[in-house]
């Protein structure tokens, strides 16, 4: 997209969200990492780094996420997360070794952590991007 | 008449479930919850109960779950077009004019 198609954005809402955004990112990184100990996990956590998408959409509306790049990755995540608990919950594992227990819940709520948010950013910028900057379907 | 039979359908329906599940209602003593409850610290290592159940004692709900999000990703991109498929159409004017 051309520089001059952006249009201009509020001063308030870029420093706001500039200040915001490493803060935003930590608090979901915090929700996913302390999951198995607080309240939080990997659903919730992914939800609040995909609020990154959405605050980086209020600022700067430009479709520069390559889409297809977020979908591989999104299948390498979904078959790390279905082979993980095959690996090392149904075959017992960690019932044999159970000092392994805490590293297999950090390793899940990471995997659906970062499963979900990439899923639920790329969702809101397709639909954000489906009607929003003036442009049609091509037919 | 017909919607009338249909309401009186669904009525008896609802009330008989209702009722059978009264009368097992032995089996809904909460046999699981209370062995969940005493024991998740000893199985998964966790102080938090949720995630053992979501982790551990539920994987293949989570599992799913997760699938479900990637299914819903994959019909929105096969129904929603990409940015390099959109036509600009609307003339540069009324577009800035409209962000106004």
């Amino acid at each position: 997209m051309i520089e001059h198609d952006i249009p201009e954005q509020s001063l308030v809402l870029e420093v706001v969200i500039g200040f915001l955004y490493p803060f935003m990112l930590l608090l979901g990184f915090f929700i996913i990492l302390n999951g198995h100990h607080t309240p939080g996990g990997g659903f919730q956590g992914g939800s609040v780094l995909a609020a990154l998408f959405i605050a980086r959409y209020v600022v700067y509306p430009v479709h520069d996420v390559n889409s297809e790049k977020m979908h591989m990755f999104q299948r390498i995540f979904i078959a790390l997360i279905l082979l993980t608990p095959m690996v090392f919950l149904f075959t017992g594992f960690i019932h044999r070794f159970p000092e392994y227990r805490s590293l297999y819940l950090l390793v899940m709520n990471v995997l659906i952590g970062f499963q979900v948010g990439m899923e639920i950013g790329v969702a809101i910028l397709r639909f954000a991007f489906f009607q929003g900057v003036g442009k049609t379907w091509r037919l | 008449m017909r919607f009338l039979l249909s309401a009186l359908l669904i009525t008896a329906v609802f009330i008989i479930v209702t009722l059978i599940s009264q009368v097992h209602f032995e089996q809904q003593q909460p046999i699981l919850f209370e062995y969940i409850v005493r024991n998740y610290e000893e199985d998964c290592g966790t102080t938090n109960a949720v995630t053992a159940i979501l982790l551990n004692y539920r994987m293949y709900d989570t599992m799913f779950e997760v699938l479900i999000l990637l299914t819903a990703i994959i019909g929105m991109k096969q129904f929603l077009p990409a940015p390099h498929e959109l036509k600009d159409d609307t003339p540069v004017k009324k577009r800035t004019a409209s962000h106004d």
